[in-house]
Parts: structure tokens; sequence; C-alpha cells
């Protein structure tokens, strides 16, 4: 292993020992490989009993592809539960802050890029953590940033007033920042490179969220200690665990990753140590290392392929660990949280960029100087998109296989193959084994963990008792299984719209929803539907019993819409809580970061408020006195000239709704045309100036007395 | 509350237009008040006759302008030259106004000190020093570092691959001959799998 460029070398040893770490990675990736080549050869004899044909060759390659898939996951599982059992001989780099107080010794940076988020909801959460930093005693150590790449014009106006309030009411003014960039160039990778180039020089680390995110303060400060107490650490990432969720398909995503992730996490950080990836948010990340090594390459082409790279998290991993700094997983720490997408097709229109940005990590399979566990995060990330397709298209060679068998009334005496000849296991018995296995691999993760909960009275008492957590796996395997083929089709038509060129915008990510319409349903999954549909037709007419042995997938596609409306719904979601259904132990006792995030109010006061019926963003900004103040003061010094001045005449008269997005911007960045425009609006009678600033200036009116009214 | 400077015996009789015009001032005079969130109704009534006085003042001299513009315009510049006043520096420009509109939000006035807005000096002590403490400060000293993207370096299976990508980017030609090549070659391995 290199050392870090700018510390001397020897300075500071790796955490783990190099042979360990390889060793604990020959153990993992061998047994999966066994495992795979064994389920392979397990198949192809079974294969061989009934004739084997042309046909059967891509079978086995694609089935060898995604059993490697469900094996690497089900290992994962394993070798966690096996870590779990070893307790104090586990490795947490979180130790290394065992037992040290005291301040911090350096200045650490706290940063949440927005864009076009609910101000009052991030404001809200950074609040809560600013709070939680602060009942720590280590404020002074710590800067927050605000980084808005926000486009949407009022929402602008409403980050800063939420901002200010925050700033005010905290007492944070120069502890607290605020930066809108003009153009969001690179997206979030390009968002938080111009923090770095600008600020970045002034901290040791900055800890990235998302505007979902929220931490623990406790937790901010022991991850900062063990970036202090480890100088080749790069990247300390956090395991976030989802919270908030109302609809049922949050609650069973939050139910799921918390029985399940514990699991995952472990075997995880068994095999990729120091090797870590970074997952966009959560973490701690030291920046002088970022700064040299984490300016992303572009890729070689255009996109959706080529061009800028979407996401960057994987890859500023990838590049810091080619470097010789360690990216570790922070298994054990707690307070980390963040939200999810409260519906399916909120899901999967995430899930399109996600896809996008991972495939586009093929090209970094082929980088030089990246070590295995880099290359094997990438591939998995890859993975993770392609094995629906892949799936699709062992379905379709099955489906055609066994089409193929019933129309050409072959004879179905079996040959004799291994199985028979070494073991004396027949066919029925040789599938029947296969299929076992195949579910074990499937199941197993959920059992293990299942095993964990009812094994552990803490554990089992964080989810509500024994009962409430068995019916939650039950119903959460029975959905999962419902949902599983929707998600495959879905992400087989992403990854073929890819293919054919197609590359995804930026949008702002759906926080909270009162779920899905059924004509947005219809729209989103129409193709899953009709496809379940024909196929099962298909299915049915090559023989009832392949059509049973199908029916898990076939119900999951024709079933997908009324699913997709009726896993959105907050209202069924809360009917399962009432029952302690799907419920999670931060639901049922939320920690204290997370009571402060709830009652955090800060950045709401009605004195400077930007949301008013009448009066929001932009307009609040040019006729609201505070508003305006606070807007114009953000502002860098500028002339307006006499075309700006026009525009900004055209705007009072003709109304904001009459110009140009990029006209209003232009306007709202020039501090004599809003100076302006606020005397015009006070000082011009109602109808001389558009009726929008006419109801906004009467919208300060005091309510007239009731007899006055009348 | 000020000095009764107009007693009721000062009054004269106004007519049904001047009522309306000066009733609209004071609409608009208030609601301007409002909107920096004085509440009191005294304190905003008592505000709004000083502001419109100075006003009816000015309309001596010119009886042309409407009584709202002439109100309004007092309005904004007592607020302007009484921040201005309290943070002692010069109104240079009108960017100014909204400092002193800043410094009132920031140094409290909407919830403390409603009781000496526009009342002339001395000014309590903290409040002074609040107003000139109060300005907005959206990020720290720059403290640069440089990031400077470095080359991919590929292998020479992601070399070659990526020299054909941009090649079939480049040239159209290219890109439909290999699609109709990679076509080709999937129905070819379709036919010979399962049909041939």
């Amino acid at each position: 292993m290199q050392t870090p460029a700018y510390l001397p070398p020897g300075s500071a040893s790796p955490y783990v020992d190099p042979h360990r770490a390889f060793m604990r990675r020959c153990v993992f990736f061998g047994t999966a490989l066994v495992i795979d080549i064994a389920a392979v050869l397990w198949l192809a004899d079974l294969l061989w009993l009934s004739g084997f044909q042309k046909a059967h060759f891509p079978l086995l390659a694609v089935f060898a592809v995604l059993n490697g898939l469900l094996v690497l996951g089900s290992l994962h599982a394993v070798f966690g539960a096996y870590d779990m059992l070893r307790k104090r001989k586990t490795v947490s780099i979180s130790r290394l802050a065992d037992g040290v107080s005291g301040p911090l010794e350096r200045r650490h940076a706290v940063v949440m890029p927005v864009y076009n988020e609910d101000s009052a909801r991030f404001c809200a959460r950074l609040e809560a953590i600013y709070r939680s930093i602060d009942a720590q005693g280590h404020l002074a150590s710590f800067d927050f940033f605000i980084l808005s790449d926000t486009r949407d014009l009022d929402l602008w106006v409403m980050e800063e007033t939420a901002w200010t309030n925050l700033c005010r009411r905290l007492g944070g003014f120069g502890r607290i920042y605020y930066r809108r960039r003009r153009t969001n160039e690179n997206r979030k990778a390009g968002n938080i490179g111009d923090f770095v180039r600008t600020w970045g020089g002034g901290y040791e680390a900055m800890l990235v969220l998302d505007a979902d995110s929220l931490m623990d303060g406790a937790d901010i400060v022991r991850m900062a200690r063990v970036m202090e107490a480890h100088p080749r650490l790069g990247i300390l990432q956090t395991p976030p665990k989802l919270i908030r969720g109302s609809s049922v398909f949050t609650r069973l995503q939050q139910f799921a990753m918390r029985l399940y992730g514990p699991l995952f996490i472990r075997g995880l950080n068994f095999w990729q140590l120091g090797s870590g990836s970074y997952w966009g948010h959560n973490a701690l990340i030291r920046l002088r290392p970022f700064s040299e090594s984490c300016e992303l390459p572009a890729l070689p082409g255009s996109e959706p392929f080529g061009g800028r790279i979407l996401s960057h998290d994987f890859v500023e991993a990838a590049l810091m660990v080619s470097q010789g700094w360690e990216v570790w997983l922070a298994w054990d720490v707690e307070g980390t949280y963040e939200e999810a997408p409260p519906t399916l097709a909120d899901h999967l229109a995430r899930d399109r960029r996600w896809c996008q940005g991972n495939l586009q990590h093929l090209w970094l399979i082929f980088a030089r100087k990246l070590p295995f566990p880099t290359r094997m995060h990438l591939f998995m990330g890859i993975m993770a998109y392609l094995s629906s397709p892949l799936w699709f298209i062992f379905l379709l060679l099955g489906t055609w296989i066994a089409y193929d068998r019933y129309s050409s009334k072959l004879s179905t005496l079996p040959f004799e193959n291994y199985a028979w000849r070494w073991f004396g296991i027949g066919g029925i018995t040789q599938s029947a084994m296969l299929v076992i296995v195949v579910l074990a691999l499937l199941f197993l993760p959920k059992l293990l963990a299942l095993a964990r909960a009812l094994g552990s009275r803490a554990v089992r008492r964080s989810f509500g008792g024994a009962v409430p957590v068995t019916l939650g796996v039950l119903a959460e395997s029975l959905l999962s299984m419902l949902l599983a083929p929707c998600i495959m089709a879905a992400h087989s038509v992403m990854v073929g719209s890819i293919v054919l060129g197609r590359a995804v915008g930026w949008s702002a990510q759906t926080r909270d929803a009162d779920g899905t319409s059924w004509s947005d349903a219809l729209r989103i999954h129409a193709f899953p539907t009709l496809l379940g549909t024909g196929w099962a037709v298909l299915a049915w007419r090559v023989s009832p019993e392949f059509a049973a042995w199908m029916s898990p997938i076939l119900i999951g596609l024709v079933l997908s819409v009324p699913i997709s409306v009726w896993t959105s719904r907050a209202r069924y979601g809360q009917a399962l809580a009432s029952f302690g259904l799907l419920s999670t132990p931060e639901e049922l006792d939320p920690s204290d970061v997370m009571k402060l995030a709830t009652t955090a109010k800060a950045a709401i006061d009605p004195v400077l408020d930007a949301t008013g019926i009448a009066r929001s963003g932009v307009i609040a900004a040019v006729v609201d006195p505070y508003v305006n103040g606070v807007h114009v003061s953000l502002l860098e010094p500028a002339e307006s000239s006499p075309d700006d001045d026009a525009l900004a005449e055209r705007c009072l008269v003709e109304g904001p709704s009459s110009l140009s997005k990029d006209e209003i911007s232009r306007l709202l960045y020039l501090a004599p045309a809003m100076l302006m425009m606020h005397r015009a609006v006070w000082l011009r009678p109602a109808d001389a100036i558009h009726p929008v600033w006419a109801r906004a200036v009467e919208s300060y009116r005091r309510p007239a007395a009731p007899a006055e009214a009348a | 509350m000020g000095a009764p400077a107009h007693s009721l015996e000062s009054l004269r009789p106004l007519g049904d237009e001047e009522l309306t015009e000066w009733e609209e001032a004071y609409a608009a005079v208030e609601s301007y008040l409002q909107a920096l969130r004085i509440r009191n109704r005294l304190l905003v009534a008592e505000l709004v006759r000083a502001i419109l006085w100075r006003a009816f003042e000015r309309r001596k001299s010119k009886p042309e302008t409407p009584a709202r513009l002439l109100a309004m315009e007092e309005a904004l510049s007592v607020v302007a030259e009484w921040t201005q006043d309290v943070l002692d520096v010069p109104l240079e420009n009108r960017r100014l106004a909204a400092r002193g509109r800043l410094a009132l939000l920031l140094a409290g006035m909407p919830d403390q000190w409603q009781g000496i807005f526009l009342t002339p000096a001395p000014w309590p002590r903290d409040f002074v020093e609040a107003m000139r403490r109060s300005y907005l400060e959206a990020g720290p000293r720059f403290a640069e570092l440089t990031m400077v993207p470095k080359p991919l370096e590929l292998n020479a299976i992601g070399s070659g691959a990526a020299q054909w990508w941009e090649t079939m980017e480049r040239k159209p030609i290219v890109r439909i001959m290999s699609s109709a090549a990679l076509l080709l070659l999937l129905a070819l391995a379709g036919w010979y799998l399962f049909l041939g």
C-alpha cells in the first residue's frame, strides 16, 4: 500500500495490516466463487438430465452472474453475522476515538448541499445538528455551510430568509453560512468542489450531508476525533438509517434497512476495511487529499455513458484509495439518518439518475491503479442495475426453453447425469435442492437478521417485540416479492433507454408526497403491466405448471399499478404503524437529535417571511422591506444598465409572469434594480403597477374591524 | 407619545376628494409600517400621523403631486434617514436603505425596540450597538484549495474502448455500422441458439 502524497513515509501505518486484509478478501470472495461455481455446475448437470440444448449456454452464463450476485449479497449477511459473534475482535475504526476527550485540535465544516428543497425542513435538520454539537460543547470547532444550487427563484429567496432566521435565532452569524451558486456546473460534485476551492483550506475535514440528512452531535465529534487520530484516513462513511417514512413503501424500506442493514454493513466492513466506499453524504472527508485527488475527470465521449460523472461518490472514494488514503465505514456510528423517497414512483425516478451514474462507472473498471476492493465496489454498483435486465433475460430464456420443449413434443426421458451417477440423486430431488439453495440464499439474510432480533432482548424490544418483528419480516418479504418484478422491469427499461443514448436531467428529489395517483401509476407502470399480462397468457399456454412456477414474477408484474398506488398511501402506512407493523427503533423511540429536528423552528419567523400567501419568494424579495433588505445585502455590488432599468419597469407594470426565468434571475442579481422596484411598489398607486404587486402591498394592511368590513 | 402639535381646534373641513386621497395615503403608510412589523396600534397611529403631517406640509408646495406618493416618499426617507443616523454611516446610495432595514431586523427591532422607532437621539446603547454590528456574512474569509482534474488513466482495454467510443461519436457512419454489426451479431446468435 502506498503512502499518501503529503504524509512522510512511515508516519502513519495502515489501520489494518495489508496482509490480514488480503486474507479476508480471499476468504470472502473465494467462498462466493466456490458456491457460485458449484451452483452453476449443479444447474448444468440438471439441464443435461433433460437433454442439453444450445439455448442452455446463455441461460447458464446469465445464471452464473445472477447467482454470483445473490451469493455475494447473502455472504455479506453471513460474514456480518460471523463478525457480530466475534464482538471485540471485530474491526472498528471508530475505536480510535475511545477514551479521547478534550477539545478538538482542528476545525471542521458541516456542509449541506441543497437543490430546490423545502428550506424550513432542511434548516430544521441543520438546527438540530447545530444544537446537538453545541450540547457536546464543541461548537467552536465547527462551521456550517448551506451550499445552494437551487434554480427555483422563489425557493432561493425562501432559503435566504430561512438561513437569516436560523442565524438570528441560534446566534449563528459567523458560524452558519449560506452560499448560492450562480450556475450549478457539475451538479452536486461541482457544488462541493466549489466549497472546497473557496473555503476548504480553512478546515481539516468536511462533514458532507444531504438535504434530508440528520446526524447526532456526539457522533460527529467522535468522527472528527477519529479523523484527527488517524492521519491516513481520507473518508469516514457512516451507514445512515432511514427515518420519517409514512407511506407503506418507505416504512417497508426503513424496516428492511434497519433490521437487515447491520448484517450487510458488518459483512461489507469485513472485507473492504480501509478500501471502503463513499455514499455521497453522512460522511466526514479530509479536505486536503480530497482537493488533491478528487476533482472528477471527464469520461470518454458524451452522456449518458461519458462526459461528466453523475455518481461522483464512488469515484471520489476510488480516487482517494488509489492515492493511498484509507476510506472506512464507521459501522458503529448510530446517530446517522436520512429519508427515503416516499413512493415507488419516486424511488424509480431517483433510480433513473443513479442507474445512469453507475453505468458510467463501466469506464472506471478499466482504470489503472485501482485496487481490487475499489473495482469490486464499482462492479457491484453497476450490477445493482444491470442485474435487472439480466434477470429479465434469464426469465425470457427460461420461458423460451419451456415453450420450445412444449412445442417440440420431444421425449422427456432423462439422460444419465453426474448427480445420479455419483450421488444417486434423481432429477426431481436435484431440482428441488437447487431451488432450496437459491431460496436459502435469497432469504438467509432475512432469517439471520430475524434470529438476531429474536435472540437479543435489546434488539427485539427496540422493534416492538418478537411478534411485531416476525410479522414485519413476513410482511416485508411478501411485499418485496410483489415489488421486485416491477422494479426489475423498470430497471430494464432504464438500462435500455441509457444504452439507446437517452441522458437524464437533474430534478429535485421528492421528500414527501401524498401518494401516487392512479393515472400516474398507470403511466409509469404500463410496461410491466402489459408485459406481465402477455407473459401470463404465454406461460399458461405452455403449461399450467409452468405458469405456477412463474406466478411469483407474473403476479408482481400484472399488479404493479395497484401495488404502486397502495404502497404509496400514507394512511395505510399509518394503519400499519398503529398495529406496530414495520416499525423501527427510531420510530418507537426517537433519538434526541430526531426530537430536536421535529421541534426545530428557528428558520420560521413571521417577522422575516418569504412564504406569505400574496407575497412569497420573488414577490416578497421586492415588496417586503426586510426580505428585500436581506436579499440585497447578500448580492455582489453591481450597476444596472438602461436595459436592466427597462426590464425592471416591465416587471413592475406587466408583472413577473411576463418575464422569462432568466430575466427575473437577472433582476434578482441586481441590487439597484431590486431597490428601485421596492421603492416603486410602495410609491406608486395600485393602478400604476401590476396587480400582483398591488395585492402584495395590500396584504400588509391590518384587517378591518368586523363592523367596518360589514 | 409625541407632543400634541395639532390640536382638534386646528382641524379644518376636508372635501370628499381630499378625504379619499389622504385615506389612501394613510393606508399606504400604515401598510408600510405593518410591513416593518410595527404592531402597536398607538405607535403606528402616531407615526402615520407624523409622516402624513410632513407630507401635508410638502403638498403645499407640490399641489399636483398625489398625497399617497408624498406620504410614501416621506415614510421611506424618514426610515432611511433615521437608520442612517443610528448606524452613523452616510447614505451614499440606495443600497444603504437596504442595509438600514437589515440592521433593524437583525437588531431585533420588530420584537424589542419598537418604542424608540423613529425617535430622535439619544437611543439606548444596546440598541445602537446591535444595529451597528448587524450585517450578513454569507461566508468566512476565503481559504482556497486547488482542485485540478487528473485525466483518467485507462488500461489497454479501456483505452481501446474509449478510442472506439469517441470515434463512434465523431463519425455517425461508424456508429451506424457498429450498431448494425452488433444487431446482426445478436440476431445470428439468437438464430443459432434458438432456431438453428
